[in-house]
This record gives C-alpha cells, structure tokens and sequence, in this order.
C-alpha cells in the first residue's frame, strides 16, 4: 500500500476508500462478472425466474393491456409459479390446473392474469370467469388486484358476489365475479347470475376451500351448475395429501404444480419463538417486540375474541395504532378496519383465524402467533396448516419477516414442538430475560435468514424426487 | 357544359327520318314566322340553358378554389400556430432553466470564489506537505460526482474562504480520519471503489443537464478539476466531500463500538441506552399515514433526545464535527456551540437515522405512501433548533446512512453485471452470494421514496432551515438522468421511478414547469435513451402514462 501510494497520487486516494485498484484501465481489467451461481440462485429462488411476461404468451390478444397492469404494479419479472403456471394456463385448448406454491409469491397474480387473458371484453355484461375464495376480505382482495392489473383494460368490470353486495332484484352483469361459495351459489339459484358462457372457474385456498365440510359442499354445488368444459384452476400454499385426492377429480386431468414438504416454508420468514414464563406475562413481553427489529406493519393472531381486546387495550396505551377484526364485527364493518390497516391508518391488527389464509398486506414484516394454532375437539391437536398459512401473511413476496410464536405451558410447548416436525424445521429461541440479548438475537437471526432466502428450492412440475 | 348542350342538338339531327317530326323539320312552313319564332325560342333557351351552366361551373370552381383557399388557409395558421407553440414551449423551457440557474446562482456564487483561490495558491507554492495530499486526494475522488451535492458544502466553503486557513484545517482533520480511513476502508470496501472509478471513467461523458444548474456547475466544476492535470491542486478545495459521507458513515460505526464500551464502564448509561435505542425504533414503527396521527410519537423521540443531552446519563463527549460534511465555526444565537456534545446524544440521532433508513427499506417499498410520516419526522427533528450544533443541521448523519444505503441518489452508477457494478450500486451481499433481485429493488424502491419524502418538504411557514431542501432532491434526480445512455442501470430506473411515483405533484408544485421539463427527461428521455432495455427502464414510460391518466399530465 505504501509503495503504491508513492507511487500515483490517484493510488492513494484508492487505498485510502478501500481495497480498489485506481485507474481506469486497471478498473476495467479487474471487474468481476457477477457469477453464474449468483444468477442461478436467482432462478432457483421461487421469485427469481429467467423468463419475462413477454415471454410466457402474455403478449397475444388482450395482453399489451394486462402487460402494462403487471408493470404498473411493479411486477418486474414472473416468479416461478408464474413462470411455470401461466404457459400453461394459457394453452389453448385450455387445460384444469392444480397449482401449489408457497405464501407470498405471486399465486393471485398468476391466476388472475389468466382470467383477465380469457374474457372477451366486447361481451362486457355477460360473466365469464369466477372465483371463488373462502372470505369475504380475500374476495375483495382479489377483486382489487383484478382491477389493478386490469386498470389499462377498456370494459373491464368486476362484480363482487359477497353477501350484501348484489341486490335480491339485481343480477350479476359483469364479465368476472368474484364472490364466496355460498352467495355465489344462492346468486345462481335466484337465477341472478347467467352461467352459461363462464369459461374460467378459480378457487384461490383451494385444500380449505374443498376439504371443509359447508364450503367443500358449496363449491361442488356451484360447479354443478356450470358449463361442464370449464376450465378449473385450483391454488394454495398447502395440499394435504388427502385433498390433492379429491382436487384431482374435481379438476380432471389438471396440470400439477407441488411444493415438497421441506419447501413448504418460506425462508425469508425467521421463524423464533418466545419462552414466556406464564400466561400473564404475555401482554408485557408482547410490547417488549416491538423494539428489538424495525417493524412495518404486524398481525397478532389470537384464540379468543376477548383476549383481542384485552391485547388491543394494552397496545394503544403504549402508543400503537391498532384495528381488531374478528367474526363479530358485520362486513362492511370489517373491510373498513381491515382497510385501514392497509393503507397504514393502523399498524397491528389484532385477529383470529378469520384472516390467516391469503390476506396479502405487503408491509406485514411481523406475525405474531399470541396463541399457538389448535384444531380438533378441545383444540387437542396442533394444526400445522394454519400455522403456516398464518406466518405466511410476512415475508410477502421475497421480503423479509419474522414470526414469533409465544409458548407458556407445556401444553404450548409441545403443539409447537410437533408443528416445526412436521415442517421439518428448526425454531430460534428467544427469552425475556435480557432485552439487549434478545435484540442482539433477533437480528442475527434477521440477517441470517435474509442470506438463507436464496437457498429456496424451486417450485417443480409435479414435484421431484 | 360540353355534355349538356349537344344532347338536345344531337337528338334532333340524329332523330330518325321515319318520325313525323323530320317531315315537320321539311315542311312547306318551316319558313313561317311561327316557326321562326319557334326556333328563336328554342335558340334563346338552349343560349339560357348553356349560359346558366357556364355560370354554374363557373360558381362551382370558384366555391372549390374558395375552399382550397381556406384550407390552405388553416393549414398555414395551424402551422403557425404550432411554430408558436413550440416557440412558447421552447421559451418555458429556457425560462425553466434560466429560473433553475437563477436560483441556483445564488447558491453557487459564494462557492466559486473560494475554489480558483486555492487552486493557484499551492501550485506555485514549493511542496505541499505530504498528509495534505493525500487528504486531498480522499476528497478529490470524489469530484465528479459532486455535482450539486457539494452546494451545501460549499455554502459552509465560504465560511472558510480564506484559503489558507481551510486549508490548514482540512490539513489538520487527516490525521483523524485519514488512517482511520485506510483501515476502515479496506475492511468496508463497500463504497469505496466508486470514486476512482467514477472519476476515471464517467468524466468525459458527463454532461451537462439539459435543465437545472447541477450540471452546470458539476460540469464547471469538472472542466476545472481536469484541466489542471495535477489533481491534487483542485481537490486541496474543501468542496467535494461526497465521500466524506463514506467517512463519516465509519465514523458513526465507531461511535456505535464506543458507546457500547463506555456502557461496559457506566451501569447508568448501560441501563438506559438499550431502552432508549429500542423505544426509539418502536417508536417510529409506529408512525401512521394518518395526518395528526403521530403526535405522541414526534413526542417520544424529542423526550429520548432531551434526555441525552441533558446530561441525566453520562456519557463521553465528542466533537461532532466527525459526523458532519463541512467545518464549523460557533454561530450566534445557536444553543449548541460547543467543541463537544454528549456522545448519547449523536448515538441516539444515528440510531434514529439508521432506523428510519431501515424502515424505508422494510415498509416503503412495498408501501411507498408509509415514507411520508418518516420523511416529516426526519426532516423535523433535523431542522430542530435545539438539536443542531453550531447553528447547523446533523442532517449529514442521515446522509452517510444514505450515501452508503442507496449510492444511486449521489450520482454513483455500475454495470449490474459486474461484481464491482453491484458494489458502487449498493446492491447487498448476504451470506456468500448476492442478495436476490427481487430484494434488491424493494430496498432500492423504498429508499427513493424515501429520499423523496425527506427532501420535498415544504419549510416556507416554518421557522427553521430545511435541512436537506428540495435543491438536493433535483440534483440527485438530475445525475440520475445524465448518465450515458451506454451505463444505464436498472437500479437507477428503479430508483429514478421510486423517486417521482406519488411525490410528481410536489415536485411540480416547488419547481413548476421545470420540474415537468425534468419529469419528461426522466420518464420519456431517460427510458428512450437507454441502451439496454431492462424491466426498470419499462417501468419509466408506464409511469407516464398512469400521471396522464390520473393527473393529466401530458409529458
């Protein structure tokens, strides 16, 4: 270094900001690629991809509009669901689609382009594609991100098929409905809504959609009521053996997208948990987190209601902005809070299992499990979907997040045990003893799981191995 | 006219001999005076009917030259009215940038006379001291893309305007920072390769803007910094510490190391500093969109603030001028003017810069809108009187976090494609590879947004100093858009369309017409310019097109 700095004064200047060579000449010959595996990672990464919409058949009929939808929406480049998916959703003669892909990476995008591809936008009044989603919240959802996408699209309409939102007199008259099974479904009887030229059906959740006893029963009714030569797309984050069983014959000879079981879980998301000493520390210890990472937006997932506005009390008091929603409130009620914690009016939304499935608020960078997720009678068994679903509302689309689930008793200890088996995962814990240890913690945590982001398995055609 | 009146002629001499009317044609009183007046008759009608045809196509093609007339008429007018309009337009232009240049003149006169000044002093003289040197060489590197940046460096220039005496006190900084550089700097390396590099290479193609005085002076400033072949003379000028800000970001990471030590030694200081540093990041977690909303908050930090400085909590004291780009001498009337302040106390600011940084990255580029609470909060606590030292900003502080975060915004630039690219461009490494893309450009969008949001505020009604005005904002915009089509990044399109989405109507409203000359360069030009074509640059045009659509603007 000394030499070299006798040698040029512009040498100095160099060494003196850092270990790079000069001049330009020298600069040019030392400039590195950015090496292949670099890229690599990024096309196994289930964000990454190699392809561009251009590429993936986007770009015949209506498309230039949808094209220009996904860049206003900065959907730079398709993630590997859409990468993988759309080519062959598209294909004409259209073909089913069973398609499985973890929380957070592009799934409503993938199957709303789709449908936005297959309308014909001259039939304005007449409906031609419907999807179906468990919620109303997540109905809604999705009819914003069709008018987003959709936003350069001349005769574009939506109608939400929610209760409340279609008149007894009124009918449906817009080309894409989107709607809940069971008001769909009363829609169809009361012969408000015309089935007759739909060519797309949609079911978003679809394991919780077909496996729970009313909604499983619902969607089969309604597809009982439609054109047998739909086409039928199906898609979640998680497949349990058993429904996969019976989605393939409620989407004949579909294409099959599948997630192995280690990639289940998204690995931007640090998963940790909490070693609370007992049930009432928890409100204490819940306020504590707040400190120890920068935090967008956070979701608290309870059991109860009256524990959501006990929890709710004590946040405001430290200062916090926060929307409760759970089945209490009415509908129009609950899209005004969960609106508001959209759009950043409130920054913890304290819940219960209405919202674990599919809500997609970007700035979530925190899911709180307050109470462990059980299933079953007495709650007697841990319930590994939920919880993965649950945690699936951070780290949306390649961002980082981090879940905290909070353990008690033995009882708790031993659920979440069982979960991360399940998962086959390793759970980082953190104590409330030593807060400036718990911070040093948490972001080492933070930033290893942001460099473990890369190493995320892709998506595959009908799974390997 | 031809064909009308041959028809009736023809008919009658052609009109077959077997037809009464032919012997009535011979007849013994063809000759009688009615049928004299017969033929009179006929004659003057068919004269009548040709006359009135005459006239008719006559009429007829004056009407039709009437029309081309008029036609041409408009044409010509329209055509004239364009030339007017784009004279109009033309003229907006030139006034936009005289405006520009106006109101970046006063700015810039009291920099200029300080740089040719010691330019000539240390060529003649035998000899610079070697520190001095290299000193000069740290700030030389950074020269080009000074550009406009250097503005407020060169307002605080003027204070040491006598050329010798700034000179001495930069002489007397080095031994400070200069080796705490080199040890630093190869371990950080991060930024540090920029400088030669862009000093090598985009020299030349620098260009001035073809609005806004930035370029001006960087290209002034350039053409000075080149001709005199030995660098050294010119960066001897305390102007350009671009990188100072590289410096001071290390700086500020020893600071960190320090307190941690002294806490090590003082139960108080270790008991709070901890509490304080995460109530702080809570705190700002918690800012909402919502106007009005965030009072209790601006509240908490002011309270954490006042308690370091108020010196309930020991802590060491050091001088701040580590921490800032310019040197200062005590001002009048300022409430901190001291050589020192409580070290808690720029600790806390740096965690408060750090955090707000952090939370750009985190939240804002998935929601932009959530900058703007976090653009008021830093651009007010900042421009707080009772936390300035000197009677200035320690807005530098927040700057080193951005120089180091999102390089883009200072004028840096780099091949994607290259590991070296990557590193001037800010793009993070994790673990042993690169950080994804996807991750990449949320930071990138968030902190152009944020950038945004801290620089167009409006201090028109406030009592106190913009710490970072909307003249930095247009100077980072301005060498963004000059890069040579050839070196576009899609980092910088990212950044370039993070910078303006939801922030175009206040742009427009500190610049006016300027800064929709400066939209159409970055959102039409810019794209159209750029050699490789990427999703970013995509991105560009689309923007346009949604501010036609919302706004109507027409670019």
């Amino acid at each position: 270094m000394a030499d070299q700095a006798a040698s040029a004064p512009g040498v100095a200047a160099a060494q003196v900001d850092g270990a790079a060579p000069a001049s330009n000449l020298q600069e040019n010959s030392y400039d590195v690629e950015v090496q292949l595996s670099d890229l690599q990672k990024d096309r196994e990464n289930p964000l990454g991809s190699a392809a561009t919409f251009q590429e993936l058949g986007l770009s015949v009929p209506p498309p230039n509009e949808v094209l220009e939808g996904l860049t206003a929406l900065k959907f730079l480049k398709p993630s590997k669901v859409q990468e993988k998916a759309l080519p062959l959703m598209l294909a004409d003669p259209p073909r089913n689609m069973i398609a499985q892909s973890q929380s957070g990476t592009g799934k409503t995008a993938a199957f709303v382009t789709t449908v936005l591809s297959r309308v014909d936008y001259s039939q304005a009044s007449t409906p031609q594609a419907l999807l179906l989603a468990p919620s109303r919240e997540l109905a809604r959802q999705i009819q914003g991100v069709i008018t987003t996408i959709g936003q350069f699209i001349p005769n574009l309409g939506v109608s939400a098929a929610i209760p409340g939102s279609i008149a007894r007199g009124g009918s449906v008259d817009k080309s894409i409905v989107v709607g809940t099974p069971g008001t769909v479904m009363d829609l169809i009887r009361r012969r408000q809504f015309d089935t007759s030229a739909l060519r797309v059906l949609v079911i978003d959740e679809a394991d919780n959609m077909l496996d729970q006893q009313g909604l499983g029963d619902q969607c089969a009714r309604v597809k009982g009521m439609l054109p047998k030569n739909i086409q039928i797309l199906l898609f979640s984050a998680t497949f349990p053996e058993k429904v996969l069983k019976y989605a393939t014959s409620f989407a004949p000879s579909a294409n099959i997208i599948k997630l192995k079981v280690q990639e289940l879980t998204v690995k931007g998301i640090s998963q940790m948990y909490m070693d609370c000493p007992g049930e009432a520390d928890k409100y204490e210890i819940l306020c504590k987190l707040y400190g120890l990472m920068n935090i967008g937006s956070s979701i608290i997932f309870v059991k109860t209601r009256e524990s959501a506005t006990q929890i709710q009390q004590s946040m405001v008091r430290d200062g916090h902005k926060v929307s409760v929603l759970h089945g209490a409130y009415e509908g129009s009620e609950r899209d005004a809070l969960l609106d508001d914690f959209r759009t950043g009016k409130s920054k913890v939304l304290i819940t219960t299992n209405v919202l674990a499935r599919g809500i997609d608020v970007s700035t979530v960078s925190m899911v709180i499990n307050y109470d462990i997720p059980m299933k079953g009678a007495g709650e007697a068994t841990h319930d590994t979907e939920t919880y993965l679903h649950r945690i699936g509302r951070t780290g949306r689309f390649g961002r980082v997040g981090v879940s905290i689930t909070f353990i008690s008793d033995k009882k708790s200890f031993t659920a979440l045990h069982a979960i991360a088996k399940d998962l086959q995962i390793d759970l980082v814990a953190l104590s409330p003893d030593d807060w400036d240890e718990t911070e040093k913690q948490v972001q080492k945590v933070i930033k290893s799981s942001r460099a473990q982001a890369n190493f995320v398995p892709s998506a595959t055609s009908g799974g390997q191995e | 006219m031809t064909g009308s009146s041959p028809v009736t002629r023809r008919s009658r001499q052609w009109s077959s001999p077997s037809r009464p009317r032919i012997s009535d044609f011979l007849a013994e009183n063809r000759h009688t005076e009615l049928s004299y007046q017969d033929a009179l008759a006929a004659a003057q009608a068919e004269h009548g009917r040709v006359r009135d045809a005459a006239i008719r196509v006559f009429k007829d093609h004056e009407l039709k030259e009437e029309c081309r007339r008029l036609q041409e008429q408009e044409a010509a007018i329209r055509q004239q009215q364009r030339r007017e309009e784009e004279r109009i337009r033309n003229e907006e232009r030139v006034r936009a940038e005289e405006e520009r240049l106006r109101a970046l003149k006063s700015k810039i006169v009291p920099k200029l006379p300080p740089e040719p000044a010691p330019a000539p002093t240390p060529t003649p003289a035998p000899a610079p001291p070697a520190s001095s040197t290299s000193v000069s060489q740290l700030n030389g590197a950074g020269p080009l893309n000074s550009g406009t940046t250097i503005i407020s460096a060169s307002q605080q220039g003027s204070i040491a305007a006598g050329s010798k005496p700034s000179s001495l006190s930069i002489s007397q900084q080095p031994p400070s920072n200069a080796p705490a550089v080199s040890i630093n700097g190869t371990k950080v390396a991060e930024p540090a390769p920029t400088q030669p590099f862009q000093q090598g290479q985009h020299v030349t193609p620098t260009k001035p803007p073809p609005f806004g005085t930035p370029a001006a002076t960087s290209s002034n400033f350039l053409s000075k910094a080149l001709q005199p072949s030995a660098p050294t003379t010119t960066s001897q000028t305390p102007q350009p510490p671009a990188d100072k800000y590289v410096i001071i970001h290390q700086n500020l990471k020893k600071l960190r190391a320090s307190l941690v030590e002294q806490a090590k030694s003082l139960p108080l200081l270790k008991a709070r500093m901890g509490d304080m540093r995460r109530e702080l990041r809570k705190t700002l977690g918690q800012m909402v969109t919502e106007k009005g909303g965030n009072r209790k908050q601006v509240g908490a930090i002011q309270a954490l603030l006042q308690e370091s400085l108020n010196g309930s909590i020991p802590s060491q004291l050091v001088d701040p001028s580590q921490y800032v780009v310019d040197q200062r001498q005590p001002m009048e009337g300022a409430l901190h003017n001291g050589a020192q302040l409580p070290s808690l106390f720029l600790y806390l600011l740096n965690i408060f810069a750090k955090s707000i940084i952090n939370q750009f990255i985190n939240e804002c580029g998935a929601q932009p809108k959530a900058a703007d609470p976090l653009g008021v909060i830093a651009a007010q606590i900042f421009s707080n009187k009772a936390y300035l030292w000197r009677g200035k900003s320690l807005v530098d502080i927040l700057m080193a976090k951005y120089r180091v975060a999102c390089p883009v915004l200072f004028g840096y630039r780099g091949n994607e494609s290259t590991e070296q690219g990557r590193i001037r461009l800010g793009w993070k490494r994790d673990g042993t590879g690169w950080a994804p893309e996807q991750q990449h450009i949320e930071k990138m969008k968030g902190l152009a947004v944020g950038y945004a949001a801290i620089a167009l505020r409006d201090f028109s009604k406030s009592p106190n100093t913009n710490p970072w005005p909307p003249s930095k904002y247009w100077a980072s915009l301005a060498r963004i858009v000059n890069t040579p089509p050839a070196e576009i990044s899609n980092t910088q399109c990212v950044v370039l369309r993070g910078m303006i989405e939801i922030y175009e109507e206040r742009f427009i409203q500190f610049y006016g017409s300027a800064a929709i000359a400066a939209l159409h360069s970055a959102l039409v030009e810019f794209p159209n310019k750029a050699l490789t074509k990427t999703p970013g640059t995509a991105g560009l045009p689309v923007l346009a097109h949604i501010l036609k659509r919302n706004i109507g603007l027409d670019l």
